[in-house]
C-alpha cells in the first residue's frame, strides 16, 4: 500500500505549475531521425527541414554529426550559416577531434554523448566508470574553451546505476555543462519511473535537463511528458517520431499533448504541422500512416453513426482540437458503420437532399456494398448508388401504383 | 521503482473485430473475421469482442459463425444501451455483451439531447433486459474521462448492484495522461470495490502508457487491438501491452508472443494497411541497425541496444549498411560472406559505401556491397606498388 501512496503522491505533484515559457524543443530529426536504418536526407532536404522547423518555432535544431565529415559536415555548416532564430547544435563524442569539427561548422551548441550504464561501459566502450567521467569532463572543458553551449548526453541513462548517474550529472555540472540529456536509449522506462529518476537528478544535482525518449514500448510521448512534469525543460523530439528502431518522441504529438492534455501552450505555429510531417515523410521515404496521432488525418475522418451524430451537434463531443489547428480537413465517409445521419449528411455535401426514410434504406444498401468491396465507398460510387436507388424506388412506387 | 505484485492478474479483451473494424474505411470479410478470432484464440487472448449485432444480417451471420468456431476465449457482442440491440445479441446465442452508453455531460446534452436521469434510466432498462436474457454484461461508459466523477461513481455503483461483470472507463477523446489516468482509476477503485476495465485512444500517442498506468491504479482489464487498429488514431496495441507488461512490469500474461508479427501482418492485410516498419514491437525496423555506434554495440552484445530478442515476437535482426555505418559493421557484414577484411580495407570500403549511399539516398543491398568490394579489389590489383609504398 505504501507503493500506491507513493504513486498517488507523484501523480498529485506531477506537473504543478509548468511555465510554458520554460519548456524548449530541441529537434533531432536531422540527427537521430536520419540515423534511422534506411534513412538518408539529401543536403538540400536537410536545409529545407531546418528552415521549416525554425519557422514552426523550434528552439534548437540538432543538425548532425560533424565528425562524419564530407556531405554531413557541409550540411551542418550551411544550416549554421542560415541565420535561423533557433540555436544550432551538433552531436559529438566527447573527444577533441569531434568538437573541433563542430567548431569548424560554426554551430553555437554541442551535445557530448557518452554511455553511463555499466552494460554499455563494459560491453561497448570496454572501459571503466572513471574513464567515462574523465573523458566527459575533458570534453566539456574543451568545448567550453570554445564558448559553446554544452549538453552532456547520458546515453542509456535508464539502465545506469542511480548513484553513478548522479555522480555523472555532478561531474557534468561542475565542469560547466549547460544541461544533461537523459537518454532512454532503449525505450524501457514507464512514465512513473521516468518521473522518479529525473526528479531525483534535478532535486539532488540541480542541473537543467533534457528528455530523449524512444518508442520501443509505445511510451515515448508519455515518458517525455513525465520528464517535463519532473522538472526537465528540454525535449529532444523528431518530426513523425522518425528515429532508430521504433523511433523517438514525435514533435507534433508532444506539442499537442502538452497543449490539450496538460493545458500548456508553447505557442507553436501548429497549422504547419501537416506540411512539415508530409515533407519529412517524403524525404525519409516513408508513408505517413492515416492513423498517425495528430497529423495522420484519420482522427478527423468519420464513418460511425453515433460519432457523426455527436460531431454534427458539436465537434467537441469527439474532437479536442480542430482539424485546421494542425493543417488537416474533416471528412465523412460512408461505410459499414454509417447510419441515417451520416448518410443524410454525406449526400448533402454531395449536393443531394434526401429524407430520413430514404437515408435509412440507402444506409443499408451502402453497408452491403462496403462489405462486398471490403472498403468505404468513393464519392462517385455513393452518387451512383443513390441514383440507382432513386430509380428503383421510383419504379417500385409506380409499380405499386399501377397494381392499385 | 515499485512494481506490481507478482500475483496480479491482468485481463485483456481484444477489440480488433469491433472497434478495429469500426476504423473509417476498414471492412473485414467474414472469412477474415473468423480467421482473426481463431488466431487471437490460439495465442491465448482470454476475451474477444466479436462484433455489433445492430449492424444487420451480414454482421449477425459472422457473429454466429465465430460463436460456432469452438474457441476457448470468452466472446462478447457490442450493444448500445438499447433493449432491442441486446435482444438481438441474445437471439444469436451470444452469452456475453458490452452495454455502451455515453456518460459525459457534453455527450448527454449534445449527442443524446437528454439529461443524466435519462442515462440512469436507460442503463437500468438495458441491464434489466440483459439479466432477463441471462447475459453476462460489461457496462461501458463512453467519454468517461470527461464525466463528472460523482456521476460516474453513481453509475459504477449501479452497475455493481445490478450484477454487471465489470465497468469500462473509456478515454474516448484521449483526455488523460498516465498520471491522471492513475489518479482517476485509483479514486474510483477506492470509492467502489468493483472490477474496472480501461479503454484508451491514441490521439496524443499515450494509449499504451495510459493503459499501463490504469493497471497500476488498480484496473484489472484492458481493451486492446492488434497493431492498435481502431477508430481515429486507434487503441492500445495488443502486442505493446503484452510486451510492456513482460519487460516493464515483470508481469507474464501467458500469451504466445512469437506469433505477433504473423498476426500483425494478417490484420494489416485484412484492413488494407501496411505495418509501418517503425511500429513498436512488430515493425521490421525495430531490429535493424545501421548507425556505427549502435551496430557495433549490437555486434558486441545485442543487449547493448535491444530490450528483448527479436525471435520473441517473430522478427529477425538485420545489420543495414548505409551512411551511418561504421567499419565494424563492414567487417561483420563481409564475414557473413566468408570474406575477412583487414582494418584498412574495411575503412576504405566504408568510405565508398557512404558516398554511394548518400548518392542513392538509401542504404545498400548486399549485392551492391559486393560490387564495391570487387571494384575495390581490382583497382588494388592494378596499383599494387603504390600500396606497398604506403606501408
Amino acid at each position: 500500500m505504501r507503493e500506491l501512496d507513493l504513486f498517488t503522491d507523484f501523480s498529485k505533484k506531477a506537473g504543478v505549475g509548468i511555465d510554458p515559457m520554460d519548456i524548449k524543443i530541441d529537434d533531432t530529426t536531422l540527427r537521430d531521425g536520419e540515423q534511422t536504418a534506411g534513412v538518408v536526407f539529401a543536403n538540400d532536404e536537410k536545409i529545407h527541414i531546418a528552415k521549416m522547423l525554425d519557422k514552426v518555432g523550434v528552439h534548437q535544431i540538432e543538425s548532425g554529426i560533424p565528425a562524419m565529415g564530407g556531405d554531413e559536415k557541409d550540411a551542418i555548416k550551411k544550416i549554421a550559416g542560415l541565420g535561423l532564430n533557433c540555436s544550432v547544435l551538433a552531436w559529438n563524442r566527447p573527444v577533441k577531434s569531434d568538437i573541433e569539427a563542430s567548431v569548424e561548422c560554426g554551430v553555437d551548441a554541442v551535445a557530448l554523448s557518452i554511455s553511463s550504464s555499466d552494460i554499455h561501459i563494459e560491453h561497448k566502450l570496454r572501459k571503466s566508470r572513471e574513464w567515462v567521467l574523465e573523458t566527459m569532463k575533458s570534453g566539456v572543458d574543451f568545448a567550453k574553451s570554445h564558448n559553446l553551449y554544452v549538453s552532456v548526453n547520458a546515453e542509456d541513462a535508464s539502465r545506469s546505476d542511480m548513484e553513478f548517474l548522479l555522480q555523472f550529472a555532478r561531474t557534468a555540472r561542475d565542469a560547466g555543462a549547460d544541461r544533461l540529456r537523459y537518454c532512454d536509449t532503449l525505450g524501457i522506462l514507464d512514465p512513473f519511473e521516468t518521473f522518479m529518476r529525473v526528479k531525483n537528478i534535478i532535486d539532488i544535482i540541480g542541473i537543467d535537463m533534457e528528455m530523449h525518449t524512444h518508442n520501443d514500448f509505445g511510451m515515448a510521448i508519455a515518458n517525455a511528458i513525465a520528464g517535463i512534469k519532473a522538472g526537465a525543460i528540454y525535449v529532444n523530439t523528431t518530426v513523425n517520431g522518425l528515429g532508430e528502431r521504433a523511433g523517438n518522441a514525435a514533435f507534433e504529438e508532444f506539442v499537442m499533448a502538452l497543449k490539450y492534455v496538460e493545458g500548456v501552450d508553447m505557442g507553436f505555429n501548429t497549422t504547419l504541422f501537416r506540411n512539415l510531417s508530409e515533407y519529412v515523410a517524403r524525404a525519409s521515404n516513408r508513408v505517413l500512416p492515416t492513423w498517425k496521432p495528430v497529423v495522420g488525418g484519420n482522427l478527423f475522418v468519420h464513418e460511425i453513426e453515433s460519432k457523426v451524430s455527436g460531431i454534427m451537434a458539436n465537434p467537441l463531443t469527439y474532437e479536442l482540437f480542430k482539424e485546421t489547428d494542425v493543417g488537416l480537413k474533416r471528412e465523412y465517409v460512408l461505410g459499414k458503420y454509417s447510419g441515417v445521419n451520416t448518410t443524410m449528411h454525406k449526400l448533402e455535401t454531395l449536393g443531394y437532399k434526401i429524407s430520413r426514410e430514404e437515408a435509412s434504406e440507402l444506409a443499408e444498401i451502402v453497408r452491403n456494398k462496403t462489405v462486398a468491396s471490403k472498403r468505404a465507398l468513393f464519392d462517385s460510387e455513393i452518387i451512383d448508388t443513390y441514383k440507382e436507388f432513386k430509380g428503383s424506388s421510383k419504379k417500385e412506387k409506380e409499380g405499386t401504383g399501377r397494381k392499385k | 521503482m515499485a512494481k506490481l505484485k507478482k500475483d496480479k492478474i491482468v485481463n485483456i479483451i481484444d477489440t480488433t473485430l469491433r472497434n478495429g473494424e469500426q476504423t473509417a474505411g476498414v471492412v473485414f470479410s467474414k472469412h477474415e473475421k473468423i480467421r482473426i478470432a481463431k488466431m487471437l484464440d490460439e495465442i491465448g487472448i482470454p476475451e474477444i469482442e466479436i462484433g455489433t449485432p445492430a449492424l444487420g444480417d451480414v454482421e449477425k451471420d459472422i457473429i454466429k459463425n465465430i460463436l460456432k468456431a469452438g474457441l476457448k476465449a470468452k466472446l462478447y457482442a457490442y450493444c448500445n444501451a438499447d433493449p432491442a440491440e441486446i435482444e438481438a445479441a441474445a437471439d444469436l446465442g451470444v452469452e456475453n455483451i458490452i452495454i455502451n452508453i455515453s456518460t459525459s455531460d457534453i455527450h448527454i446534452k449534445e449527442k443524446y439531447k437528454q439529461n443524466r436521469t435519462w442515462v440512469v434510466n436507460t442503463l437500468r432498462e438495458a441491464m434489466r433486459t440483459a439479466r432477463q436474457k441471462d447475459l453476462s454484461f460489461i457496462i461501458s461508459a463512453e467519454d468517461a474521462t470527461r464525466t463528472d466523477l460523482e456521476f460516474l461513481l453513481k453509475l459504477v455503483t449501479l452497475a455493481k448492484k445490478k450484477g454487471a461483470q465489470r465497468f469500462r472507463i473509456c478515454d474516448t477523446v484521449s483526455k488523460f495522461d498516465p498520471f491522471r489516468t492513475f489518479m482517476n482509476i485509483n479514486t474510483i477503485n477506492t470509492a467502489v470495490d468493483f472490477p474496472l476495465e480501461v479503454y484508451n485512444h491514441n490521439d496524443f500517442g499515450m494509449a499504451t502508457a495510459n493503459a499501463m498506468a490504469a493497471i497500476r491504479g488498480g484496473a484489472v482489464s484492458l481493451v486492446v487491438s492488434v497493431g492498435g487498429l481502431g477508430d481515429g488514431t486507434g487503441n492500445a496495441a495488443m502486442e505493446e501491452i503484452v510486451m510492456a507488461m513482460r519487460y516493464l512490469e515483470n508481469l507474464e500474461m501467458g500469451i504466445e508472443t512469437s506469433k505477433f508479427r504473423e498476426i500483425a501482418e494478417y490484420v494489416a492485410k485484412a484492413s488494407a494497411r501496411a505495418i509501418p516498419i517503425w511500429k513498436a514491437i512488430v515493425g521490421t525496423n525495430v531490429f535493424a541497425h545501421e548507425s556505427g555506434i549502435h551496430a557495433d554495440g549490437v555486434i558486441k552484445n545485442p543487449k547493448n541496444y535491444e530490450a528483448f530478442n527479436p525471435a520473441e515476437v517473430g522478427l529477425t535482426r538485420q545489420l543495414v549498411v548505409g551512411k551511418h555505418s561504421g567499419s565494424h559493421t563492414i567487417l561483420h557484414k563481409f564475414k557473413e560472406y566468408d570474406i575477412e577484411l583487414t582494418d584498412k580495407e574495411a575503412n576504405d570500403i566504408l568510405a565508398l559505401t557512404r558516398t554511394m549511399s548518400v548518392d542513392l539516398k538509401r542504404p545498400l543491398f548486399d549485392k551492391e556491397l559486393m560490387y564495391i568490394y570487387k571494384e575495390y579489389k581490382s583497382k588494388k590489383k592494378d596499383e599494387p606498388e603504390a600500396d606497398e609504398d604506403e606501408e
